[in-house]
């Protein structure tokens, strides 16, 4: 008998602990980030989707050469000093954001952007072009490159290859 | 009502029994549209409640403030949706399932009394006829789980069935002691008997202790009969998809979820008119709100206090919820009623 009575006891008591905890909540500030005005900040090495800065490019095709999924096409027309870029495109229905292009890129023209929401209606949108040919035309030889006033990686950089990318 | 009889005689020209077919379906229209509204205003209260008390929004963008027109929006994509109709149902039953349902929680409506001469159905035995007419909903309920023939909307029938049923006993015996104090089962009645202030309500612990247990029992056992949490064994949604109304879409769905959020404005209704004063403003200086709006803002609050319990308490077990009714709830209502039988004869307040 005196079993039943404490269990009434705790059951009221626990009910109005609990009730008392989820009415403090009612006042708290809530958590949730209204998604579409409020976003996140992500972390400073989120693997974000590709930027290509086709000035800075010069077509070198490492990155296309070191994409595990090939997801990278990079079109040029010429040789030596006449070849130009007019086309680089990134399939994101490929890509695994690797970023195996981002860290090879001498240039650093190529880097992971923190943009995450792209959402589409159909999946050929997702191949995404960096340049539109009509409009520019970028020259990938070093000497066209300094003669028409595109950007040129530094010379005295040259023996540090590896951390460059980053660098910029 | 006098006004409406008058009106519909005197200057629609009309005899007795063409004034009281009018005002009735007058206040049918009335009361079902009242109805439908706070539908709407619940699901929405109840997404904002739960939403604040889990430290998140809620609706937010369905007409700009705090999502207030996102329970619009469900209800008009609620009704394009399509009315399926198993194929192995019982079809008559199936389609009469949800309107009975539906015609349990309207029916008890009639004789709620919201301002002083203002109640649909003003007769003696109103609370009883309320008591009566709410036991509706379990057949509908049961009907529901039967003719779908569907497993867990069976298991969530039977489930509702034997939960009503249980909780419908310490709910009336809960309004026992509030008509041995008043001497009547006239809604109106009891509430005119709450006058003069909050210390005059029933729920008055000094007045009467055994009245202020009552109202609480009264409450538990309304949240039981409205299948809601942490009561809600007959819609159990991770053990039984979705109980009872498993197999019901469009506006066949509509109709419980209709029903259920009037059940729970007419339980809490209930307990304001037993309870909790009816329609008296709390203070004897406030006598300039209007008396239906006292009413409805009481039972609002007590709606609250039942989505308060709803997000809390986690759900009981089909056995915890037998014990908590017969052996917890039916001896303690049945010890309100003879203490409280008790205490006005010794203090002389018995009528």
């Amino acid at each position: 008998m005196g079993q039943y009575f404490t269990d009434i006891y705790l059951a009221v008591s626990s009910a109005l602990q609990g009730m008392a905890i989820t009415f403090k909540h009612i006042y708290k500030k809530p958590v949730t980030l209204q998604f579409p005005d409020e976003r996140q900040v992500m972390p400073e090495r989120f693997r974000g989707f590709v930027h290509n800065d086709t000035a800075k490019c010069d077509a070198c095709n490492i990155c296309a050469k070191l994409c595990p999924v090939d997801c990278i096409y990079i079109e040029t027309e010429g040789k030596a000093k006449d070849r130009y870029m007019t086309r680089y495109a990134i399939d994101y229905n490929k890509c695994i954001w690797c970023s195996l292009c981002t860290e090879n890129c001498h240039t650093g023209s190529i880097t992971m952007s923190h943009d995450y929401d792209h959402a589409v209606f159909d999946r050929r949108s997702l191949v995404y072009e960096f340049m539109d040919p009509r409009e520019a035309r970028v020259p990938c030889h070093r000497a066209t490159r300094i003669e028409q006033g595109w950007w040129v990686e530094p010379k005295e950089d040259k023996p540090g290859a590896g951390d460059k990318g980053d660098d910029e | 009502m006098q006004l409406l009889y008058d009106f519909f005689t005197g200057q629609a020209g009309m005899d007795l029994a063409g004034a009281q077919i009018a005002v009735a379906s007058l206040m049918a229209v009335l009361m079902f549209t009242v109805m439908a509204l706070c539908a709407i205003i619940f699901t929405w209260m109840e997404r904002k409640v739960a939403g604040f008390m889990q430290s998140r929004y809620g609706p937010m963008y369905t007409g700009r403030w705090h999502g207030w027109a996102q329970a619009v929006a469900d209800m008009l994509k609620i009704l394009g949706k399509e009315d399926i109709i198993p194929g192995e149902a019982d079809k008559n039953m199936f389609k009469f399932a949800p309107i009975l349902v539906l015609l349990g929680s309207l029916l008890a409506w009639a004789a709620i009394p919201w301002a002083p001469d203002f109640v649909a159905a003003d007769f003696d035995l109103g609370l009883f006829y309320i008591f009566a007419v709410s036991s509706l909903v379990v057949i509908g309920i049961l009907m529901a789980g039967w003719s779908s023939n569907n497993k867990w909307a069976l298991y969530g029938a039977a489930r509702g069935a034997a939960q009503m049923v249980s909780y419908e006993i310490p709910l009336a015996l809960a309004a026992i002691p509030v008509v041995m104090r008043t001497g009547s089962l006239n809604p109106q009645d009891i509430v005119i008997a709450q006058q003069g202030g909050i210390w005059n309500w029933n729920i008055n612990p000094i007045m009467n202790p055994f009245l202020f247990i009552a109202f609480f029992m009264y409450f538990i056992a309304s949240i039981a009969e409205t299948n809601r949490g942490p009561f809600d064994m007959p819609e159990t949604e991770s053990e039984l998809v979705a109980g009872y109304h498993t197999e019901y879409t469009g506006m066949r769905f509509a109709f419980f979820f209709l029903s259920e959020y009037a059940n729970l404005f007419l339980v809490s209704m209930i307990a304001v008119l037993l309870f909790l004063g009816g329609w008296w403003a709390p203070l004897p200086g406030m006598g300039w709100i209007p008396p239906a709006l006292n009413f409805i803002i009481k039972g609002v609050l007590l709606v609250f206090l039942n989505m308060w319990v709803r997000w809390t308490l986690p759900r009981v077990r089909v056995d915890q919820l037998m014990y908590l009714c017969w052996k917890v709830m039916i001896p303690v209502s049945l010890l309100c009623v003879v203490g409280a039988g008790l205490w006005m004869m010794a203090w002389g307040q018995l009528k």
